[in-house]
């Protein structure tokens, strides 16, 4: 894994200024200002229907805010950015089925990387999410962890500087689902990358994350950002144990339900 | 392709069959019992005294084909005089109306099914192609394309094409946003999207359609013949008929079975490799 580390890019920085979207009389985003760090993770929360997708979107310029912009490594995001890769929410759709597992992961990478480094790339990405030798499957013959395996794996071919991830392990069990959440932690540890991870999920949310983006309802605006504390690496027993994990998980709970304000977070950020 | 050992006979419940049953259905061989039995009432009525007349005993038949079909001169490539005089000729216009098929409608298909402005222009003439009855335009073809072999391949091609089209519009739009946010996101180009993603998503419905057209273009092939033609198996089977040569009337019907057969046997192996994936993925979801 050391020579995949020594080439992967600097990671990015990505700074969302005032957006906003309406769609005819509906806004969906009232105003949204934030910083995710660069080689941190951070995390977006929301109750359901808060905007994320969309946010999700315009981040990853496939749609276009009405007012405010997205800044990637300070320049303005117009299409998708270069540098940016997506794990997406339902595996069995973002994967390709007529596609083996290796053709999957080396896809985006056609016309971009000789066939010797698209190999390369290939068995590099599989080994980092724990499927080595699984290339020649297709993703309907395995589980539904592999598969979001594969979707990460063909994510982290493309050496993204920012691995962006849309409520990545909604589709899984709750065992699978703390694998995942262990490997990503592991690959951004190794990689240096900066993550954005969408969920709805608070534990999860707390667990992942440097920094926590709790959005309101719409029109979403900002309720408040928590930058987590807690040691890294982190472990699924001992990190849920900390009496910081506990209270930060209650504060964004209460956050989203909208009993308790900002002001409450103090004892959250002390730690 | 290692997992693709499932085989359909295998997936068949076999509990409580009676046991004598059972070789019968490992072989396959239970699947001939009733063709046999078609051909023992076949015999039977070539034995009636009125019916008889008309109905070719089904051994003189076999006969007929053999002699009628097959040679064994190698330079004709085994094939008898009616099989280079006819049936070539009539395989050559169904094989070009086909592919002609194939190719407008797949292409055609695919850009209706990717541009919704597209296909709702076009809605309405391709509702009224569909549903016209290919074989009263026959008169049309001729006079619009004389009375050599292109009216035949285009009232071939014009019978088949609706139902490849009306499957691959739908096959692309059953590809669905995801997968085209997919692309997007990794910045797949045009072409890799169109050959990649557009044309293997939409395979399996292709396909379905592709298999309707092929039984429909032997009917056509056959229509097409029967007037205005110099060869060709519908052709011999008119004249046959008018010559009272019933061995001959017969022999030609029997050699369109196995030609049906055949094409099907053909396209099941094609779309077995092909479609292979999906195959996987419909099981997986069973």
């Amino acid at each position: 894994m050391t020579d995949h580390a020594t080439e992967q890019p600097a990671p990015a920085e990505l700074v969302l200024e005032q957006i906003s979207k309406t769609y005819g009389q509906n806004r969906a985003i009232g105003d949204i200002s934030a910083t995710i760090p660069a080689g941190k993770v951070s995390v977006i929360v929301g109750p359901s229907g808060a905007g994320k997708t969309t946010l999700l979107r315009i981040i990853t310029g496939l749609e276009e805010a009405t007012s405010g912009r997205v800044l990637f490594d300070g320049e303005v995001v117009n299409g998708v950015p270069e540098g940016l890769a997506m794990v997406f929410q339902d595996y069995s759709r973002s994967l390709f089925p007529w596609m083996r597992v290796e053709d999957n992961v080396a896809f985006p990478l056609r016309r971009r990387a000789s066939k010797a480094e698209r190999t390369r790339r290939v068995a590099e990405a599989l080994q980092a999410v724990g499927l080595d030798g699984k290339g020649r499957l297709y993703p309907w013959q395995m589980s539904g962890g592999m598969q979001q395996r594969v979707a990460i794996a063909r994510a982290l071919a493309c050496q993204p500087r920012l691995l962006v991830m849309d409520e990545p392990y909604a589709s899984v069990d709750a065992q699978t689902r703390a694998e995942l959440e262990d490997l990503l932690l592991s690959i951004q540890a190794q990689l240096d990358i900066t993550v954005l991870v969408v969920t709805h999920d608070i534990d999860e949310s707390v667990y992942l994350a440097d920094r926590i983006i709790v959005l309101s309802k719409p029109p979403s605006t900002v309720t408040e950002v928590i930058d987590v504390g807690l040691a890294r690496p982190r472990d699924q027993i001992t990190t849920k144990e900390e009496a910081e994990f506990v209270h930060a998980r209650a504060h964004v709970l209460r956050l989203l339900r909208g009993t308790a304000t900002p002001d409450d977070a103090s004892d959250v950020r002390v730690a | 392709m290692t997992s693709m050992t499932h085989d359909e006979s295998t997936a068949m419940p076999r509990a409580r069959l009676p046991h004598r049953v059972g070789p019968l259905l490992k072989t396959g061989a239970i699947r001939l019992i009733v063709p046999m039995l078609l051909v023992f009432l076949w015999w039977l009525g070539s034995r009636s005294e009125t019916n008889g007349l008309f109905i070719a005993p089904p051994l003189e038949v076999a006969q007929r084909v053999i002699s009628d079909f097959l040679s064994s001169d190698p330079r004709h490539f085994f094939l008898g005089d009616v099989a280079r005089g006819d049936l070539v000729p009539s395989l050559w216009r169904a094989t070009l109306g086909f592919w002609l098929a194939v190719v407008v409608g797949v292409g055609l298909g695919i850009a209706l099914g990717l541009q919704p402005v597209l296909a709702a222009l076009f809605q309405p003439l391709v509702h009224l192609g569909r549903s016209l009855p290919t074989p009263a335009l026959i008169g049309v073809f001729f006079l619009l394309f004389g009375t050599g072999d292109w009216p035949k391949v285009l009232l071939i091609a014009f019978g088949i094409v609706w139902p490849i089209l009306f499957n691959t519009i739908d096959g692309v739009q059953s590809i669905g946003t995801a997968r085209a946010h997919v692309a997007s996101v990794f910045k797949i180009s045009s072409w890799d999207v169109l050959t990649r993603i557009v044309l293997p998503g939409a395979a399996p419905k292709i396909f379905a359609g592709v298999r309707v057209a092929l039984s429909l273009s032997l009917i056509l092939m056959i229509i097409s013949e029967l007037q205005r033609s110099k060869n060709g198996l519908g052709n011999l089977l008119v004249s046959n008929q008018r010559n009272f040569d019933y061995p001959g009337f017969w022999s030609v019907l029997v050699a369109l079975a196995l030609i049906g057969i055949v094409l099907n046997v053909l396209l099941v192996q094609i779309e077995r490799r092909v479609l292979a994936w999906h195959r996987g993925v419909t099981l997986q979801h069973d």
